[in-house]
């Protein structure tokens, strides 16, 4: 698939902040980027720097305090919540059912939209993943990058445009972790997906084409190749 | 719905099945279920028996009685107001055979008698009883047992009536009509309609009897049409249902009742397995959610597994539900006789539908959650918790729901739910004062027990509800066992204990005696004996009977003819005074009488009136000085009109007993042998079977 495409996840002015003891925080504002499909983004940053909201307002999953996030296709602009059936999400603790086995985690996406050949997509995934001889085994008896496969394997199995993983490799070993993160990315550019991951892990941020960083209040582009601002 | 998604709720069903909180759940469920179903399948199979019972004593849903046949018209409007129609043919005559003779109300009947219920007959007297297919042939006649005895005659001898040969084919047994008939206890014979109209009675002789099959809107127009356009016939209708129909109601109402404490229980069973529930179906919905699905899909699979699991808890309750029907039906034909077991399906699975109507308010928290499901808690790590308001609304609205469908009488649910209340704030109570107190009394010591005790204080809420758990088990369960016994011996105690099963509705001192001689042969146990004498109101405050009461009724219509007298000093168990005052032991005074409240109002007596009745010879004055009605419980013989017992002395007249018996149905073979002895018993004793008289 190409890696050109005319949609996009647009951020405009966007802020977050919270309210504890109350004192209003400010996690970020201002904040105007666009996310491609097809292209991919590393969100970088201390605990609490308000890496994971700003993953939550990308994905539609929260509304921003103030600005707007829109999903634009070919020109034209709409409600982000118009492509929760287009996106896919990756989570530090996995959140695989643990009463399925992985085939058939991989299989729910498609199941779910009643596609009668999920379980043999489902099998090509886990094959793709390298689990080909894992696909009866539950994820009680899969390792953690085992199980970071299968979440992978399910999170691309129904051709999402977007995929949104918070620390996918948090939770993994240092080999793991790399190997998962490799296959992350080559994932998602065989597919076209728009990738928007949140990590600490610079080997993981560094393999993406933007790099955001939040770092003592403020956040800022590592790289500039789409010249969008920040302001935190 | 696209078809992979049952599939995928079957196999997250199954997946949830070996779980143990599933399993705790579908325990809990299936409990429910089983009590739900197995109260309304008893509940119907005793309701049936008894309408069949009550169309077994009465024969008909209305019975039009008219000297001489009725007109074309009327008998078209008869058949206009009923969905039902038949007519029998009667009239009081004597038999005879060889030198015996018995006065007996001949009735002809044709192949569509009876109307209701079924006529019981045997081929000999002593044969055992069966339903017959038809009724008598033309060249037949059935006798009753008592008549066949009076006039020494058996099956297959022959009866001349108006020159007409009849064929003694059957002895009868029952008559479904019979009560309709207005209680009479004359010897009967059966014959068919063809020789009947042959044998020349004029039509001015016979008593017309139309039976009706009616609902209650035909009967009430039918009232009005015989008070206006046939006032000289009579109606007489079944005005409502089986006395034991309402009291098998109240029964299971109550046990509706007291299925509250298992819907309680329930409801803690299934809130508590609802907090995991909650959480791994929210889980599942987010989890979908975070591959592009809608909630929507996620409730739906959470509704299917539902679904499924209550297609599966289905032939499971069904199969311990007519287990347990069977085995109560059992044990209440002891008691009901005749009560048969039958399957029946349609309303297992009704009941079984409100059952899961219940599971599903229960389930509705669960459901609820879901809104809250959301990707969100999946990247942050955190369970969204539902509020227990929610789950608390479920269970109290169940428990509100299935008590005003069983409740009928506020002071019986009252009591019933307060008793409840107070046994969880008793349990509650208990459990948090000796938790109290064995911390307290513990503490000096060291070691678990008074941590252990803590910690449960500190937990009270949920270790309340696991001995609330245990401690209402425990109370259902000898609950349970109480009520049973309970309902077992009343519904006995109401059927036995005063009446027995056999009947003496007439005998004189010497027969008295050889019944009671009988009783004592067969061991038998007097249950009632009640001495009588026959008198005949004439005058009621110097007027005579006809020119004091001008309303008719058939209060009137009876004191016409001598009615039965009886003597106390004291109030009859059955009977309680309603008005003015009893007469002490012995009084002085013995010209005193206490009328039964119902002849009062009809006649239009009141408290002082002098009535002069005819005894034996005699005209007697009395003055009434109370007035009684009847009392269930204490036996069925009562009497209308009651006197002093010093009143007997200066009484001269023959004196009778009415009086009923236990004993065992084995001895009712030997009654022939009774009977052959005191052939003369006018009236002399009925089996009971079946409740009919």
């Amino acid at each position: 698939m190409s890696s050109h495409s005319n949609s996009k996840i647009e951020l405009h002015k966007v802020g977050q902040s919270f309210v504890t003891n109350q004192h209003s925080v400010s996690l970020f504002s201002d904040l105007s980027f666009s996310i491609e499909q097809g292209r991919s983004y590393a969100i970088t940053g201390p605990s609490g720097s308000g890496k994971s909201s700003l993953l939550m307002l990308a994905s539609g999953l929260e509304q921003p305090f103030s600005g707007e996030v829109v999903y634009s296709y070919n020109g034209q602009i709409q409600p982000i919540s118009h492509i929760r059936s287009e996106i896919g999400f990756i989570f530090q603790q996995f959140h695989l059912l643990p009463e399925f086995d992985a085939l058939n985690n991989v299989a729910l996406p498609l199941k779910l939209r009643g596609d009668k050949q999920a379980l043999a997509i489902a099998k090509e995934w886990l094959e793709k993943v390298g689990l080909g001889h894992r696909l009866k085994h539950k994820p009680a008896q899969l390792s953690g990058g085992e199980q970071q496969r299968v979440a992978i394997a399910r999170a691309l199995v129904f051709n999402p445009k977007f995929i949104f993983a918070d620390e996918p490799t948090g939770n993994l070993d240092a080999q793991s972790a790399g190997e998962i993160a490799d296959l992350l990315f080559a994932c998602c550019r065989d597919k076209g997906a728009g990738l928007v991951l949140v990590t600490h892990s610079d080997y993981l941020a560094q393999q993406a084409q933007q790099q955001l960083r939040f770092n003592a209040g403020e956040c800022q582009w590592l790289s500039t190749e789409l010249g969008s601002k920040c302001h935190a | 719905m696209h078809k992979l998604i049952l599939p995928l709720a079957w196999r997250l069903f199954l997946e949830d099945a070996r779980m143990v909180n599933h399993r705790v759940l579908q325990a809990t469920q299936t409990l429910l279920m089983v009590f739900i179903v197995t109260l309304t399948l008893t509940s119907e199979s005793v309701q049936k028996h008894l309408e069949h019972n009550m169309a077994n004593l009465l024969g008909a849903d209305a019975v039009v009685t008219h000297t001489g046949a009725l007109s074309a018209d009327e008998f078209d409007y008869l058949q206009h107001t009923s969905s039902a129609l038949i007519y029998t043919e009667s009239l009081k005559t004597t038999l005879t055979h060889a030198d015996k003779w018995q006065r007996v109300t001949l009735k002809a009947v044709d192949e569509s008698y009876p109307l209701q219920g079924q006529v019981q007959i045997s081929k000999s007297q002593s044969a055992v009883a069966f339903s017959a297919e038809t009724a008598p042939n033309p060249g037949e006649i059935w006798l009753d047992s008592r008549l066949a005895t009076g006039l020494e005659v058996a099956v297959n001898d022959r009866l001349i009536i108006a020159g007409i040969p009849l064929l003694i084919s059957h002895i009868v047994h029952h008559e479904p009509d019979r009560l309709m008939e207005g209680h009479n206890v004359d010897m009967r014979a059966l014959v068919h309609r063809h020789d009947f109209m042959q044998m020349g009675f004029t039509d001015d002789t016979i008593q017309y009897r139309y039976l009706l099959n009616a609902d209650k809107p035909q009967i009430d127009q039918l009232l009005r049409w015989q008070q206006n356009q046939l006032p000289s016939a009579e109606v007489r209708h079944r005005q409502g249902s089986h006395p034991l129909a309402l009291f098998w109601q109240r029964t299971e109402n109550f046990m509706g009742l007291a299925s509250v404490i298992l819907l309680f229980m329930a409801a803690i069973a299934i809130y508590q397995i609802s907090q995991i529930q909650i959480r791994k179906e929210q889980h599942f919905t987010a989890v979908c959610m975070s591959v592009g699905a809608s909630r929507f899909e996620g409730l739906k699979v959470s509704i299917y597994k539902w679904l499924l699991n209550i297609a599966v808890l289905f032939p499971v309750v069904l199969a311990i539900a007519t287990l347990c029907h069977w085995t109560i039906v059992d044990w209440l034909s002891a008691t009901l006789h005749n009560l048969t077991w039958q399957p029946n399906f349609a309303t297992a699975a009704l009941a079984f539908s409100a059952g899961a109507l219940i599971l599903a308010v229960f389930q509705l928290p669960v459901w609820l959650s879901l809104q809250n499901a959301s990707v969100k808690q999946l990247v942050l790590n955190f369970p969204n918790h539902q509020r227990a308001i929610v789950s608390l609304a479920s269970a109290i609205a169940v428990l509100l729901v299935v008590t005003a469908i069983y409740s009928d009488n506020g002071l019986l649910t009252i009591m019933v739910l307060g008793s409840m209340v107070v046994c969880v704030a008793l349990i509650a109570l208990v459990s948090w004062l000796s938790l109290t107190l064995g911390e307290k009394l513990t503490q000096r010591y060291s070691g678990l027990i008074p941590f252990a005790t803590f910690m449960m204080r500190q937990r009270m809420l949920s270790k309340s509800t696991q001995i609330m758990g245990v401690g209402l088990c425990a109370f259902l369960l000898l609950f349970t066992l109480m009520l049973l016994r309970d309902l077992g011996n009343t519904m006995h105690n109401y059927q036995r204990q005063h009446d027995g099963n056999l009947f003496v509705s007439h005998a004189n001192s010497e027969q008295m005696h050889a019944v009671d001689a009988w009783a004592l042969e067969q061991g038998g146990q007097m249950r009632q004996r009640k001495p009588f004498m026959y008198a005949k109101l004439i005058r009621v405050n110097q007027q005579s009977l006809e020119e004091f009461a001008t309303r008719p009724s058939e209060s009137l219509a009876t004191l016409k003819r001598s009615i039965r007298m009886h003597w106390t000093d004291a109030v009859p168990t059955n009977n309680h005074v309603i008005n003015g005052q009893w007469w002490d032991s012995e009084p002085q005074y013995w010209q005193q009488i206490s009328v039964e409240q119902e002849v009062m109002t009809d006649i239009g007596l009141s408290m002082g009136d002098e009535l002069i009745f005819m005894v034996g010879e005699q005209a007697v004055e009395f003055t009434i000085v109370a007035s009684h009605a009847y009392k269930p419980g204490g036996g069925s013989i009562t009497f209308w009109v009651q006197m002093p017992n010093t009143a007997i002395k200066y009484l001269s007249a023959p004196h009778y007993f009415m009086a009923s018996i236990e004993t065992n149905e084995d001895s009712f073979e030997t009654l022939g042998e009774l009977w052959q002895q005191h052939p003369t018993i006018k009236n002399g004793i009925y089996a009971r079977n079946d409740g009919a008289i």
